[in-house]
């Protein structure tokens, strides 16, 4: 967002402070940030630092054994596993989505907003009750092993859920549409005559579309990428209920420091400060290498 | 710990947010609820005269509210309807997943509750740290009525504090079909090579430490670094024949047919039993888990007498007869009982036969920290 806005609007490199005016328009969003993000953050940076209290809550200090405890073989095992997760994860929904997102946005105006709803409707249900609703389908006595032994293709029925595999489909699943709607906006951007140029110069599908169209829609690949790994390193339930809970990602054990028998906030809460600093330098890897 | 009281398929958090879904939708419409609880509110001033048994209300004016915290589906919306229409008083039903989620709230003091639903353990501690508001029974007449065997128990050694709700086990279900009736007999029978992939567990560390526990003959209570690097060995060969952890809901997968053998709450067992007598509960003979659901009053309630009259509605036979009827636990009102029908009371999950050895949990503190970490490791492994 940051560097196409400057790169469009301030060619010269010069920028006016904002004004009194421009101040005033712009909090709601500064009271926004400061509600919803810093002010939790800090909270939860506090809390990190603090001991467990006896009914749950933090007794406030000052240690870093909360630090140290998530540097143990286990949680790092842990966080090697969701960041595999969830990058497998991007990777299939970038293979998958681009295509879509690639024929949405050229398709025809009339077709577009239609095929458009339709990746977003199933945002009109709750994500949970669409995750247990593929319990039904990938269940021993479920949907799909149904109709497979009935074209009897399998004789016995195959077991699909409470496996990584299911995760991964469940992950997959509930992030497609984030990989979708940002590829699709530059997609729909992408200038006709810049890809007939290429063709025009010789370049073949391959390199008009790795050479051309790729680069030009990055900012939309980029955004599916941090909109689909991010929330997917930590998302729990999908684990939960495709996964059987069987390998913890690290969102189980954060929830488990909450609402679990451990009643350890701070320590939930220096691992959720570890994975904000994990995501924050993924971000910034990714906007530096928008800006070369 | 974590256990769901849901009584539909799904866990109840699907549910939950379905209705969050389904009332942010129907956002006008939010509003009837409040509507039609104004009409006790205007039986109000007649109330407390047909209320008689709390005839000393006469004195003071009947507080108009109270504040219940209670696992989600656990009081079934008869008895709410029933104490509202009774008494005037207007009762704001919040809800919690687990023992943990109630503290968090309960600690933070956002909203003053005049009465919560705790786990035994978990009165344990909030009595240890003088959290809990003690009973007057002079209010509560209708305590005569809680069984023997659920008094001056080892959370609440004075009745002080609490009048039991519901109690349950946690045991193992077996579906008959697929393994046949009578081989298993304790957690021994149920962690066998043979059943790899067919298990389903409670995901609550701390239960299953304590079924590792009782086969090597610890007491649940004996949480000890030397006991638990005792059952450590077990759990490692235990854990990699699991095939799913869920404390929301367990019965699912059982169910569902993925999986013929499991350990979860007797509440879950006898739902599956209501469906389909092929699934047998039995209670380990290493000994199990009994777990005691009660309402206590927190200390900085602002309607205690309100909290009491609950108390004591709840204690008639004839309302928590109804509890049992929506809730099959095991009900601890001795009177109530006679009126259970003979199916409910030959439930064996709600009514296990024969003596069973039963044990409570005791608030262990931050001995409960080293149990997490080591089931942790131990799936992180598996």
């Amino acid at each position: 967002m940051r560097t196409g806005s400057t790169s469009v609007t301030a060619p010269s490199g010069y920028q006016r402070p904002p004004g009194l005016t421009g101040w005033l328009l712009l909090s709601p969003l500064l009271l926004w940030v400061a509600l919803f993000v810093i002010a939790p953050t800090a909270i939860m940076l506090v809390y990190s630092f603090g001991r467990r209290g006896t009914l749950g809550g933090v007794v406030l200090g000052f240690t870093m054994d909360n630090y140290a405890a998530v540097l143990d073989p286990t949680y790092l095992k842990i966080v090697v596993r969701s960041i595999l997760y969830s990058g497998l994860t991007t990777i299939i929904c970038l293979v998958m989505g681009y295509p879509v997102a690639y024929y949405i946005g050229r398709a025809d105006a009339r077709w577009r907003n239609l095929l458009l709803m339709m990746v977003m409707i199933p945002f009109w249900t709750s994500f949970l009750i669409r995750t247990y609703a593929w319990v039904t389908i990938l269940k021993n006595e479920g949907l799909l092993n149904g109709l497979l032994m009935q074209w009897q293709l399998i004789t016995q029925p195959f077991e699909m859920l409470y496996s990584p595999g299911a995760v991964i489909l469940g992950l997959v699943y509930t992030f497609l549409p984030f990989m979708i709607l940002p590829i699709y906006t530059s997609v729909e951007k992408l200038d006709n005559a810049l890809i007939e140029a290429a063709f025009d110069l010789g370049a073949g599908p391959v390199r008009a579309f790795s050479r051309v169209i790729v680069p030009m829609t990055s900012p939309g690949i980029t955004a599916g990428i941090l909109l689909v790994f991010i929330p997917a390193l930590g998302l729990y339930a999908v684990n939960d209920i495709l996964g059987g809970g069987k390998v913890d990602m690290i969102g189980n054990i954060i929830e488990n420091q909450f609402k679990g028998n451990a009643r350890n906030w701070p320590f939930g809460s220096a691992l959720g400060i570890t994975l904000l600093l994990a995501f924050g330098i993924v971000f910034w890897f990714t906007g530096r290498r928008q800006e070369e | 710990m974590k256990r769901s009281k849901s009584f539909s398929i799904p866990a109840q958090r699907a549910v939950v947010l379905a209705v969050v879904g389904a009332v942010a939708l129907l956002g006008a419409c939010s509003k009837s609820p409040s509507g039609e609880d104004k009409k006790p509110d205007a039986a109000a001033p007649a109330a407390p005269a047909a209320a008689a048994p709390a005839a000393k209300a006469e004195a003071k004016p009947l507080p108009k509210e109270l504040n219940l915290f209670a696992w989600s589906e656990y009081v079934p919306q008869a008895v709410i309807d029933g104490f509202q229409k009774e008494t005037g008083i207007k009762v704001n039903y919040e809800t919690y997943a687990s023992n943990e989620e109630m503290l968090a709230k309960l600690v933070s003091g956002a909203t003053r509750y005049d009465l919560i639903q705790p786990s035994e353990y978990t009165i344990e501690a909030l009595a240890n740290e003088k959290q809990l508001r003690e009973i007057d029974w002079a209010q509560v007449p209708n305590g005569k009525n809680i069984a023997p065997e659920y008094r001056g128990l080892p959370h609440d050694p004075q009745n002080k504090y609490t009048v039991p709700w519901m109690a349950g086990t946690v045991g193992i279900v077996v579906n008959t079909e697929k393994i046949p009736a009578g081989t298993i007999k304790g957690y021994g029978d149920v962690f066998q090579d043979k059943y790899k992939g067919r298990i389903v567990v409670l995901d609550d560390p701390r239960e299953i430490v304590t079924w590792a526990m009782s086969t090597k003959g610890i007491p649940a209570n004996d949480v000890t670094p030397e006991n638990l690097a005792k059952v450590k060995p077990v759990l490692e060969k235990w854990l990699p024949l699991v095939k799913v952890y869920d404390s929301d809901s367990p019965k699912t997968a059982l169910l569902n047919g993925d999986v013929d053998l499991g350990v979860v709450w007797s509440g879950e067992a006898a739902l599956l039993y209501n469906e389909d007598e092929k699934f047998a509960y039995v209670l380990p003979v290493e000994g199990a888990h009994q777990f005691i659901d009660s309402l206590a009053i927190p200390v900085n309630a602002n309607s205690p007498e309100a909290a009491m009259l609950f108390m004591n509605y709840i204690l008639r036979p004839e309302v928590s007869k109804l509890i049992s009827a929506d809730f099959p636990y095991t009900n601890p009102n001795l009177e109530a009982r006679k009126q259970l029908t003979p199916e409910e009371l030959g439930n064996p999950a709600s009514y296990p036969p024969g003596n069973p050895k039963l044990e409570t949990f005791r608030d262990i503190g931050d001995r409960a920290v080293p149990i997490d970490k080591m089931v942790t490791d131990l799936k992180a492994e598996s």
